[in-house]
């Protein structure tokens, strides 16, 4: 589905990604570890168009989506719920949700279809719908920007860093409506540092130092991996 | 009492005006996040359009304004596409120096074509209403109905539209409205053409209770600055209230205290304002 050859990506002259290369098939659950710094939210920038790559190809679906605006991602089914969630925080949630639908504002019974499965998913929003977003706590703000990523319809839904600042009971919530989004269907990327809850619902796993991907293996292999245990699990 | 009561009128036409202006200037400041210097230059080209429309070619004073709204927001996109979208990743300095440069261009190209002489618009509407000792010109109530039936259509369509919604989320959060695939472009052009077609408006509005020239936009744009920083940068509901008062201190200042100081009053109101609240009126605490 999505699929990265040798991307590079500068601020300036310092190379924040240096040589990603990298796939995510259909249906799976690929979590991608690694410390602050690491390049997680580049690389996740770099795939939704807000940075242009320095060299190298993206494709979706084996559509080139190389430099693509990010409107254009949106479009093509590629969505992102960004670290710090990026909400609108002086509108109601109501008004945040329809505009994560922004790209199928035109398909108005199939918005209201995809909101009310939303709202069902994430049911304190719907007794929230009318307060200004900005006024929920970190837990229900975090599901306010899973909820808006999903009304874009994501075929792709990357999701950067969704567990941190919050409550070790709201992060079990939120990886569990991770988990279950995957199984109706939805193929993940995930950013974490919370890397024993991430790697226990995924299928495969990258790891991402100083822009580089130093490690690739399937859950089993990640969990087992001392270097990974020593550095993102702690144990 | 019918004094004051014919001073809160005056209040509310020049209120009404200055709101217009003021709103433009802060929707554009939500996209651009610098202050578009060139705004007031916009208003006085609406101005002139709509003169040009109505006395030099005859028209109709409301075809006149149509006119003038739809060439200064055409004016107002193309400034945008031609200088502030190539600017988009300098520093805001460059914004705000060009903002200048357009400002200077426009009132030079006017000047050119028209000279530096005062003009006026005729109004259409010369009747004057009388309840009791009021005085009601059909021109003034015809600017306070006006913009605030314009002022409300705005509010409506930027709550309610998905399209209105978008320059909001743009405001309130550039990124995340790139995430949920808002193109930036299309916003940017629609807040400038619809900013470009207030101040259009608003001059085509005022024109006749008042004199077209070259640098008729100077003292609306430095007060629409004053109401926007009152109300908040970027708030619609403060640039609405700010323009209010604006036009309330000096149509009662002007009459109470001096008429030959009533442009200053609007600073002096500024200064205290800032120095009790300095965040603003109406700037939201969720941030």
């Amino acid at each position: 589905m999505l699929k990265l050859e040798g991307v590079d990506a500068k601020y300036d002259s310092f190379k924040a990604l240096d040589g990603i290369s990298m796939s995510v098939e259909p249906g799976e659950l690929v979590v991608l570890l690694g410390a602050n710094g690491a390049g997680k939210t580049t690389l996740f920038n770099t795939i939704s168009g807000l940075m242009k790559p320095a060299a190298g190809r993206i494709t979706i679906d084996g559509k080139d989506v190389t430099g693509r605006k990010p409107s254009a991602l949106v479009a093509a089914g590629v969505v992102q719920c960004p670290e710090g969630r990026k909400l609108f925080p002086g509108m109601s949630v109501l008004k945040n949700l329809r505009l994560g639908g922004y790209v199928h504002r035109r398909d108005r019974a199939g918005m209201n279809r995809t909101l009310e499965q939303v709202l069902a998913m994430f049911p304190i929003l719907d007794e929230k719908k009318d307060e200004p977003a900005g006024s929920l706590s970190g837990g229900q703000q975090q599901m306010v920007a899973v909820g808006r990523a999903l009304m874009g319809r994501p075929k792709l839904l990357m999701l950067d860093e969704p567990s941190l600042g919050l409550a070790p009971l709201v992060v079990k919530q939120v990886f569990e409506r991770v988990e279950q989004i995957n199984a109706e269907g939805t193929t993940i990327l995930l950013a974490e540092q919370n890397a024993y809850a991430a790697l226990k619902i995924a299928n495969r796993a990258y790891v991402i130092e100083n822009g580089r991907l130093t490690m690739q293996g399937d859950r089993e292999e990640m969990l087992g991996n001392e270097a990974v245990r020593k550095a993102y699990i702690g144990a | 009492m019918e004094q004051f009561i014919q001073q809160i009128l005056n209040g509310l036409t020049l209120g009404s005006i200055y709101g217009l202006v003021a709103l433009g200037l802060t929707l554009v400041y939500g996209i651009l996040h610098v202050p578009n210097f060139a705004h007031g230059a916009l208003y006085m080209v609406g101005a002139y359009v709509c003169y040009f429309a109505m006395v030099e070619l005859g028209l109709n004073y409301w075809v006149a304004m149509a006119a003038a709204a739809a060439v200064v927001a055409l004016l107002s996109v193309l400034c945008e596409r031609l200088v502030f979208h190539p600017l988009r990743h300098a520093p805001p300095i460059h914004d705000k120096i060009a903002a200048i440069g357009i400002l200077l261009f426009l009132e030079a190209v006017v000047q050119m074509h028209w000279g530096a002489d005062f003009r006026r618009i005729p109004t259409p509407y010369t009747e004057i209403l009388r309840l009791g000792e009021l005085t009601l010109p059909a021109q003034r109530l015809l600017i306070i109905g006006g913009a605030f039936a314009l002022m409300g259509a705005l509010h409506l369509y930027l709550k309610k539209t998905m399209t209105g919604l978008t320059i909001i989320a743009m405001a309130q959060n550039r990124e995340g409205a790139f995430l949920v695939g808002i193109d930036a472009n299309r916003v940017a052009m629609m807040t400038f053409a619809i900013a470009g077609a207030l101040a259009a408006i608003a001059a085509s509005l005022f024109a006749p209770i008042n004199l077209v020239y070259p640098a008729m936009g100077h003292l609306v744009l430095l007060k629409a600055f004053v109401i926007i920083i009152l109300g908040g940068m970027g708030s619609i509901p403060g640039a609405i209230i700010g323009g209010l008062i604006i036009g309330f201190a000096e149509a009662l200042g002007g009459f109470y205290i001096s008429s030959t100081y009533k442009d200053v009053i609007a600073f002096v109101l500024l200064v205290v304002i800032l120095s009790i609240k300095p965040t603003g009126l109406f700037t939201k605490g969720v941030r």
